[in-house]
């Protein structure tokens, strides 16, 4: 049972991490990507092989993943600075859909479907972290220090210049905004922390396959900074742990057949998302009559 | 003559892609609501067609079933989901994140009620005849081909000539003068929620009867139909048609240079790449950027 409490805490923390990352491009920057799952899959991928290959230090594994996604972040940027709005979230679908192809085709790299297995323990500078109290120490403390930066820079010029723009593009162009700077640097801050949750996730897991790193992930993602509330620091710690929680309560429910608690799990996130955006869009967190 | 084949049945799909796609095409058009959840209409229809044909239903009872559920499932989404956003926010994205949602439980619906796995009906249509030496063409195409003529040309006649489509294209140009005439905006949004859904029965039921559908076929035909109206311009019935028709080509011609896997992957590269060089598409007007 508590190996079991540790796991969850520990998924809690990575999750929570990508919620915050996801809720930099959506809450503050108003770039609404539903493909934050690739970025993700990046840093897990690259994390992943050089836990295999070099090292399973948990310093080099994380920077190695948030280097990968972040350079690749450009990728989500390019469409960022062409359009907005719809035409945004449909391009970053697109490229959601192009990248579940490549990582189950990409076998060299990614392992296809199979997937890489094998990771080992990770290690911090020397020492094992095999123990699930040292990881879980890790992966609270990657997370605290993640809010810490994205709390920093959100307070400070660059934060408000972004949401700025989030309300009024041509007003933030006005008062003489690098429009294009300030995107491109908001995907890559949320990509790069998100190919770092990446990288921690390849240690957790010990295994990697395409199947963490698709639509429904995004979607769940979203769900959780969405659910939470966007644009506030809390929120998507809330939805994470909202999200996260529901399988493991389903589980204990009576009357709901194992192979189904996917099904219905899905169906009630999917449902939550709706009736919250019908009444209370500024989500659980948020400001109940928010400005936006 | 793998390559007329492939050609062939692009065409198939992409008739079907067309119809559904000119479905999304024209509630945008009339609405300004970018319908994520078309994919849960066609999905719904399809399932249904389903269900029917394995009660013992008739084809064209099973049929009319699929267009219940779908123009339903429309009108629903209008009434119960879009406007009730658009009353405080109409923020797009909180509408794309609701139209999600529903998607999201439509699927798992299906997924409690049906499985994961594929269904179909077992059906005639299928069944291949050789027109030309290594040519073969199914009775599935030239009813794909009769079902997107007569629809798209009851859809131009009844947009150009009826009174009623004329006021559903002036709903698209100006809502505040369509009022200002005494026609109802509300009851116009809705017809165009109804017709839209109806156009992806067809695909629906041709669908069911020919590749089979899974859960997933939601999440796949709203993504189908949102590339197809990009690469043909957002709002334009007869971009989103030509839109539908390249995506179903490209889908089956890229089978001929690469493995089976890619062929979702490339109407994406298509889009994306519309996205980034011509994001208004063939037949797009200029773009609120």
């Amino acid at each position: 049972m508590t190996a079991y409490l540790l796991n969850l805490a520990q998924l809690a923390a990575i999750f929570g991490l990508l919620a915050a990352s996801l809720n930099v491009l959506v809450g503050y920057g108003g770039i609404f990507s539903v493909a934050h799952a690739v970025f993700f899959g990046f840093g897990a991928y690259a994390g992943a092989q050089i836990a295999l290959n070099v090292t399973p230090d948990v310093l080099l594994v994380s920077a190695a993943g948030g280097l990968v996604a972040g350079v690749l972040s450009l990728a989500l940027a390019l469409p960022a600075l062409r359009v907005r709005g719809e035409y945004f979230v449909v391009a970053s679908l697109g490229l959601q859909m192009v990248a579940t192809t490549a990582f189950t085709e990409a076998e060299p790299v990614t392992g296809g479907l199979g997937g890489l297995v094998g990771i080992p323990p990770p290690q911090l500078l020397g020492f094992s972290l095999a123990s699930p109290w040292a990881f879980l120490a890790v992966c609270l403390a990657a997370l605290f220090g993640g809010l810490a930066v994205m709390r920093l820079l959100m307070r400070g010029s660059f934060g408000r210049s972004l949401m700025a723009l989030r309300d009024s593009e041509s007003a933030a162009e006005a008062f003489g905004k690098n429009v294009a700077l300030l995107k491109t640097l908001a995907v890559a801050l949320g990509c790069t922390i998100a190919g770092v949750a990446g990288g921690l996730f390849a240690l957790q897991m010990a295994f990697v396959n395409v199947e963490s790193f698709t639509l429904d992930q995004s979607v769940l993602v979203l769900a959780m900074v969405i659910v939470g509330g966007t644009g506030t620091l809390a929120g998507p710690l809330v939805g994470t742990l909202l999200l996260l929680l529901l399988p493991a309560a389903l589980s204990f429910l009576p009357g709901i057949p194992p192979t189904e608690i996917g099904a219905v799990q899905q169906a009630i996130y999917g449902l939550a998302m709706a009736l919250l955006m019908i009444f209370r869009p500024a989500g659980l967190a948020g400001r109940a009559q928010g400005k936006r | 003559m793998l390559l007329a084949q492939l050609l062939i049945s692009g065409i198939q799909t992409g008739l079907l892609y067309a119809l559904t796609a000119a479905g999304f095409a024209l509630i945008f058009g009339a609405t300004r609501i970018f319908h994520f959840a078309h994919g849960a209409a066609y999905a719904l229809a399809g399932y249904g067609f389903v269900f029917a044909v394995r009660a013992g239903w008739s084809w064209p009872l099973a049929a009319l079933l699929a267009t219940v559920l779908a123009v339903g499932f429309g009108l629903f989404m209008d009434a119960f989901v879009y406007r009730p956003i658009q009353r405080h926010t109409g923020s797009f994205f909180t509408v794309f994140v609701a139209a999600f949602g529903v998607v999201i439980v439509v699927q798992s619906g299906i997924e409690i009620g049906f499985g994961r796995a594929f269904v179909a009906v077992t059906s005639p249509l299928t069944r291949a005849s050789a027109v030309l030496p290594g040519l073969y063409l199914a009775r599935a195409f030239w009813i794909a081909l009769a079902a997107a003529g007569v629809l798209f040309g009851a859809l131009g006649l009844f947009l150009a000539r009826t009174r009623t489509g004329i006021a559903l294209r002036a709903l698209a140009e100006n809502p505040d003068l369509l009022r200002a005439y005494g026609l109802s905006a509300r009851r116009l949004s809705a017809l165009a929620f109804a017709l839209g859904s109806a156009l992806a029965v067809p695909g629906a039921v041709l669908g069911a009867a020919t590749t089979g559908l899974s859960p997933s076929v939601a999440s796949h035909v709203m993504l189908v139909s949102l590339a197809a109206s990009v690469v043909g311009g957002i709002g334009s019935l007869r971009g989103a048609a030509a839109g539908g028709l390249v995506l179903g080509i490209a889908e089956n011609l890229v089978v001929s240079v690469l493995d089976t896997q890619w062929s979702e992957a490339a109407g994406f590269v298509v889009l994306f790449a519309f996205i980034l060089f011509r994001p208004r598409g063939i037949f797009g007007a200029a773009l609120a950027r």
